[in-house]
């Protein structure tokens, strides 16, 4: 068997994934109940960067991914980024009317 | 050198911790997801103002709170996967059964959040956003009932290797969530 992350590990990364999902539920403005504005460029891209270190995260300790060769660990975060690069590309495009 | 790799024989799959197949599931599903997230991005694009106004239907509180129960299941089945190494049989049966509770609990809330919706005479058919917002989360959905039934599977047939394949799904459940709740609920 693998060498596991180990009790201390897993509960600091749970600890960093729950202060990351109240970042990117604070950045997102979710206090505003009747005023709901678009989010700032910072605040859509805030919540863009603690999405992939969560994702990151849950790959490296809890899917215990860092034991695997540097090309596996690669492969799985690149293409957690080419998503979140769609996702940010269509945000973007439709926020400035790129698509016409 | 292939007595320290952890599947051994199994090529470029050798060095992947846990059962090869099922990363080469993560992967697949990754993929298909990937592909669903590009289209609802394409089609975000085309309206903005669409799927802005129908963001504002959905209640983003509730979508957080699921993130924070669905996480924290992840750790339960984590620990579950430590305990069963060591070989503490009931320690990793508690883990799984907390896993399980966690994820029944994100179902009910998933269930007060499409019956809100529903009443509200928000369905599928409404715009293109809510056909990819119940498409997009049943189809998660449906993964998590899945993986509650596998966790129910290794609670009762619970060996290492077995805990260790239905862990890696239930993350990749995890993973899965922690791309959709963004893209759905909080960017606009």
């Amino acid at each position: 068997m693998t060498a596991l992350p180990g009790t201390r590990r897993l509960f600091i990364t749970w600890v960093m994934l729950m202060g990351l999902t109240g970042v990117s539920m604070v950045s997102a403005r979710l206090d505003q109940t009747t005023d709901w504005q678009t989010l700032s460029l910072w605040s859509v891209a805030l919540v863009l960067v603690a999405t992939a270190f969560k994702a990151h995260r849950v790959l490296m300790v809890y899917l215990n991914l860092r034991a695997a060769t540097p090309a596996w660990k690669g492969i799985f975060i690149g293409l957690i980024l080419v998503t979140l690069a769609l996702i940010a590309a269509g945000y973007l495009a439709g926020r400035f009317n790129l698509m016409g | 050198m292939s007595r320290d790799l952890p599947n051994p024989g199994w090529g470029p799959l050798s060095t992947l911790p846990g059962n090869p197949l099922m990363w080469v599931l993560i992967l697949s599903e990754m993929l298909v997801f990937t592909a669903f997230f590009a289209l609802y991005a394409g089609q975000r694009a085309l309206d903005p103002a669409l799927f802005n106004a129908s963001q504002q239907q959905l209640d983003p509180l509730l979508g957080g709170l699921n993130t924070l129960v669905l996480l924290t299941s992840g750790l339960c089945v984590a620990l579950a996967v430590e305990a069963i190494s060591v070989g503490r049989m009931q320690r990793t049966r508690l883990w799984l059964g907390a896993a399980m509770l966690l994820g029944l609990l994100f179902c009910g809330i998933k269930l007060i959040e499409y019956t809100d919706k529903f009443s509200a005479g928000l369905t599928p058919e409404t715009n293109a956003f809510f056909g990819f917002y119940y498409g997009l989360t049943a189809f998660h959905f449906a993964h998590v009932l899945f993986g509650l039934a596998l966790l129910g599977l290794v609670s009762w047939r619970t060996s290492t290797e077995n805990v260790e394949t239905a862990a890696a799904f239930w993350h990749m459940v995890d993973l899965i969530w922690i791309l959709l709740y963004p893209l759905i609920y909080l960017l606009r």
